[in-house]
């Protein structure tokens, strides 16, 4: 964890939180007790088996569920309780997403495509803007393009561009590179790293993909809806069964 | 990028499915046109053609109101008669402006004809008629000109052989001014027929109206040929004033006679209008049926783009939508289907309107000259306007269901 992080308020700070739904009679805690302070600048991987609870924290501090049980604050404001536009007030210009499947919508042109968050959020399009997101996620010469022409790797990167294109203060990207090749894979996490490096964006990863994972800050395991671990990234891949 | 582009642009995903809603919403606008041009069109064609008649009222013998009411548009067979002491009576009724006596007879044409075929008229309308007071109630009658048909005028009002003929029988028959025209007329009471040579003196200018199917000739001369001296088919009035209220008063004066009927204009307007209502309302329900089908074609076309979308709208949500703007999306959709439809059949129907006008034409008399289907720029007006009410309603639902979507579960569904 950086040294200026300890003394910054964390910009996501989770306590006791807790995802439970019903499934028939039976109640299934997907997220049963988390405690959890991100701050600013921080690349923090999530890790864990199918089913330990991944996705469903990331929706959490995505701001597109709500919690059961629990505190949350994004970016100082709290989360639980909120209807849904409520919550894409929290989410406007403060989240940025990014998923397994890219979404973009084949009828526009790659810089459309970023640019359509800014029709929601009432913003005016700045071309140079477009271009220098394009640009930061190399895909310049590229703004003209369909969807179609584009490969995987490319068009998870317009995804990124498009999620960057708000300026938003946190990145959450669940399992990027899912549906990615080794090298395209491998590119998106540089690319992750050195937006957060550079750009000091805050940015949130779940991936199976333990190599990978520990590119980052700081790696949060979860087993059966609870932290099993944290430890810093950057670090080779140990074994997982060590309690916190 | 402007939510009216990204609506558009959508549409274009499916470029099969949106042309083939856009074409039933089309045709459903096209019918709708095409029989609101007809309601517009064919009253309006009954209003020029009863102006043309140039009076207001008819007293004529009592009788099936409906036949006194079409015979002057196009005529007819089975004809009542009046005394012409009659006419002298209400002649002097102080509220008429203007009155004219009009005998109707028809004449076989069998073997006089210049035309033998099968499609040749066997009848002729033959019209006698006073051509001083005949003239005050048609100011706009002329006599067409030009290579045989120069030196055209009015008969002798004493003469036996003359006859003016309208545009339309002049054509027909192939007469010229100076031709000779020949009719066979059964006289009152009699069973033979009794042949008639008459010289053309004249062909009047096309009027639009049942008078260029009509041969004229003086009114005594027609009384003295179908044996009905002293009788009259219809009475012809001009009101000083004319109204309801006026009317009233006129009709209670004159339905005393025991053998008279008044008929006003403006009942024999309504009773061509209600020949074909029937026909209309039959026409009117398909209308809406095929309405109501390219809605339900709209809504499907729209839910089906939502639910092949749920996972991209789950992004757009993520993305800072709120569901007000998801909604507008979809509803904007739905509106561009519409109103593209509405365009299209618009412009179709309007194409098409003088197709419907001799299809319609060729399938029944309705007994007025004219044009029968008008479509102007209102009606088009209420056709776009009628076209984005039903893409309010038919959006509705596929806008409220995509706005309804948690964007959580509608990414995972799009996975």
């Amino acid at each position: 964890m950086r040294k200026e992080e300890t003394v910054t308020p964390p910009i996501i700070q989770a306590r006791g939180l807790k995802r439970h739904y019903r499934r028939g009679r039976e109640t299934v805690k997907a997220l049963d007790g988390v405690d959890l302070d991100i701050h600013p600048g921080e690349m923090v991987s999530i890790l864990g088996p199918s089913g330990s609870g991944k996705t469903t924290l990331v929706n959490l501090l995505s701001c597109l569920d709500v919690p059961t049980e629990g505190t949350l604050l994004v970016a100082g404001r709290p989360v639980d309780g909120l209807s849904e536009d409520r919550l894409a007030d929290i989410r406007r210009g403060t989240l940025g997403f990014i998923f397994q499947k890219f979404h973009l919508i084949p009828t526009l042109t790659v810089a459309e495509n970023v640019e359509l968050p800014l029709m929601f959020l009432k913003r005016p399009v700045d071309r140079e803007r477009t271009q220098a997101v394009l640009k930061q996620v190399g895909l310049e010469g590229r703004s003209r393009h369909l969807p179609k022409e584009l490969s995987g790797g490319e068009m998870q990167r317009v995804a990124i561009a498009r999620a960057l294109i708000a300026e938003p203060k946190i990145l959450i990207a669940d399992e990027p590179t899912g549906n990615l090749d080794k090298s395209n894979g491998d590119a998106i996490f540089r690319l992750f790293r050195q937006l957060s490096g550079e750009h000091g964006l805050t940015l949130i990863i779940t991936t199976h993909n333990l190599t990978l994972g520990y590119l980052a800050d700081r790696v949060i395991t979860l087993e059966d809806g609870k932290i099993l671990r944290e430890e810093k990234g950057q670090s080779a891949p140990v074994e997982l069964t060590r309690e916190r | 990028m402007r939510y009216l582009s990204l609506a558009c642009k959508n549409l274009l995903r499916r470029p099969v499915r949106s042309l083939l809603t856009i074409s039933g919403v089309a045709l459903a606008v096209a019918v709708a046109v095409s029989l609101g041009g007809f309601n517009v069109g064919y009253r309006s064609a009954i209003n020029g053609s009863i102006e043309k008649l140039g009076y207001q009222v008819m007293v004529m013998a009592k009788g099936c109101p409906y036949e006194a009411a079409t015979m002057m548009l196009k005529g007819g067979t089975g004809l009542l008669y009046l005394p012409q002491g009659i006419y002298e009576t209400v002649k002097a009724d102080p509220d008429i402006q203007s009155i004219t006596p009009i005998f109707v007879g028809i004449a076989q044409k069998e073997g006089s004809g210049i035309r033998d075929d099968e499609g040749a008229k066997s009848f002729s309308i033959l019209s006698g008629i006073e051509v001083p007071s005949f003239r005050v109630m048609k100011p706009w009658i002329g006599f067409k000109g030009g290579s045989g048909y120069d030196g055209g005028r009015w008969f002798d009002p004493k003469a036996t052989d003359e006859v003016v003929m309208g545009f339309e029988v002049a054509q027909y028959e192939q007469r010229k001014v100076g031709d000779t025209f020949y009719a066979s007329v059964v006289p009152n009471g009699k069973t033979e027929g009794v042949r008639h040579t008459f010289k053309v003196v004249g062909v009047m200018e096309r009027t639009g109206t049942q008078d260029d199917g009509t041969i004229f000739m003086p009114l005594s001369t027609a009384q003295e040929i179908f044996g009905r001296q002293n009788a009259l088919t219809i009475i012809g009035i001009k009101l000083k004033t004319f109204s309801a209220a006026s009317l009233r008063e006129f009709e209670g004066r004159w339905l005393k006679l025991p053998e008279v009927q008044v008929v006003s204009l403006e009942q024999v307007k309504g009773t061509l209008v209600s020949l074909v209502g029937t026909a209309q309302v039959m026409i009117g329900a398909v209308a809406l049926i095929a309405v109501v089908v390219a809605v339900i074609g709209v809504v499907n076309t729209i839910l089906m783009s939502v639910y092949e979308r749920t996972g991209e709208i789950g992004i757009m949500k993520a993305l800072g939508a709120y569901r007000g703007d998801i909604f507008r999306l979809i509803w904007l959709e739905t509106l561009v289907v519409c109103l593209s439809g509405a365009v299209v059949g618009s412009g179709l129907a309007f194409g098409a309107a003088r197709l419907v006008e001799a299809a319609i034409k060729a399938l029944i008399n309705l007994g007025v000259q004219g044009s029968l289907v008008a479509i102007g720029p209102a009606m088009i007006g209420w056709a776009l306007l009628g076209s984005v009410a039903l893409g309010f309603f038919a959006g509705l639902y596929p806008a409220w269901r995509a706005a309804s979507m948690r964007p959580i579960d509608a990414i995972r569904e799009g996975e």
